[in-house]
């Protein structure tokens, strides 16, 4: 509501970052359950995050699917507890990932207190994405599927 | 319907190869990922058993390259194609904007091949899909073996019409970017807002 656009774009990595500056987390990142990441804050460098968004979400479907098994609808949280990097995720209206790395696992219930606390700031973020009208309609038009046809003869040319 | 990201401006497609165990799907996703050039392609992840069975998925990104500003991304998958993987392989197949089928083309794997081709079929419809209508192409992958399923076997068993068919030594590389560059084609040809 009546936020500027600068601001907008940089809800979800300032969430995030103040996650990490309370929890001394290492990294956090925002997953879509296509395996996709929205946004990252922390420490990146040492993380494929590509890699890494495909298979929380892979992992996240296993644990659906376990889930039903036993009765329940979903899991809502997964913990990884590793010797020195622990992995806390946590599903966001149904439908994202918040992974958060840390290192100090005396700090659990601190991480999956501020996980829980900053959910409901990081559903608003997305709401108010989806009704913001950013959208363009450059892709899909004739002439975009020109250029990715173009692309894809190129790339996938054979030698 | 591929994922767009309007803040980030990214576009990313999922392909999925499909198809029964053996029939050369991994080994067809291993071939483009060596092929391409290094600065357009993301690691790869084979989650695979000892045997070099794939256990869960194979997945690696690739960046197509921008358009009208935006970032074009397509993100492949293998589905293991062992029979009692069937969980797995609906999860990998969800949201994919477009298939290949690896069929393999040794006569002994007909019965294999339909019925992996069926419960593709299944999996689509069961998702609100129109499969005659999705992205799909059949590879009829190993034809250097001695003895090989004739093309139009599977399409006659299967009533496919117009389906894209291509030839395949996938351990070879032949035919891999063709059909690769197929399915893509078809892909953003269907592609609609
Ligand atoms: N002769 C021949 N062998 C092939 C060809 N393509 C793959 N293979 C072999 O078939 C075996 C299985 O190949 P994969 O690529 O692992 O098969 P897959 O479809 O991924 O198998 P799953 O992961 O179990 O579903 C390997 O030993 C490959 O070397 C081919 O074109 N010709
Ligand atoms: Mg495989």
């Amino acid at each position: 509501m009546g936020y500027p656009m600068e601001q907008r774009d940089c809800d979800f990595s300032r969430i995030l970052q103040q996650m990490i500056d309370k929890t001394n987390a290492l990294t956090a990142l925002l997953v879509t359950k296509e395996g996709i990441s929205v946004a990252e804050a922390g420490d990146t460098s040492y993380l494929n995050t590509t890699a890494m968004s495909a298979l929380v979400a892979g992992m996240f479907s296993a644990t659906r699917e376990v889930a039903r098994m036993v009765g329940e609808t979903q899991f809502s949280i997964l913990l990884q507890q590793g010797e020195n990097r622990h992995i806390h995720i946590g599903l966001i209206a149904d439908s994202k990932m918040l992974v958060i790395i840390f290192e100090d696992f005396s700090r659990i219930g601190l991480v999956r207190y501020e996980a829980r606390r900053i959910c409901p700031q990081l559903e608003e973020a997305f709401r108010r994405e989806a009704s913001s009208d950013s959208r363009e309609a450059k892709i899909g038009t004739p002439l975009f599927k020109e250029y990715a046809l173009n692309l894809i003869d190129r790339i996938f040319e054979t030698k | 319907m591929p994922h767009i990201n309007y803040r980030d401006k990214q576009l990313s497609f999922k392909i999925v190869y499909y198809g029964p165990g053996l029939s050369g799907k991994t080994t067809n996703l291993m071939y483009i990922h060596q092929a391409l050039e290094k600065d357009r392609r993301g690691d790869i992840v084979v989650l695979d058993t000892a045997e070099e069975r794939t256990l869960f998925f194979d997945f690696f990104p690739l960046e197509l390259g921008r358009i009208e500003g935006y970032s074009v991304h397509f993100n492949m998958y293998t589905v293991p194609g062992q029979v009692y993987y069937e969980a797995s392989r609906r999860l990998i197949l969800e949201g994919a904007d477009g298939v290949v089928f690896v069929a393999d083309s040794h006569e002994g794997r007909m019965a294999d091949n339909v019925e992996s081709f069926c419960m593709l079929q299944t999996n689509l419809t069961s998702f609100g899909l129109d499969w005659q209508r999705f992205p799909l192409v059949l590879q009829y992958n190993k034809r250097d073996l001695v003895e090989v399923l004739p093309l139009g076997t599977l399409e006659r068993e299967l009533g496919l019409n117009g389906i894209p068919v291509l030839e395949a030594v996938a351990t070879a590389g032949t035919g891999v970017m063709e059909t690769i560059r197929t399915v893509s084609r078809h892909v953003i040809q269907k592609f609609q807002l």
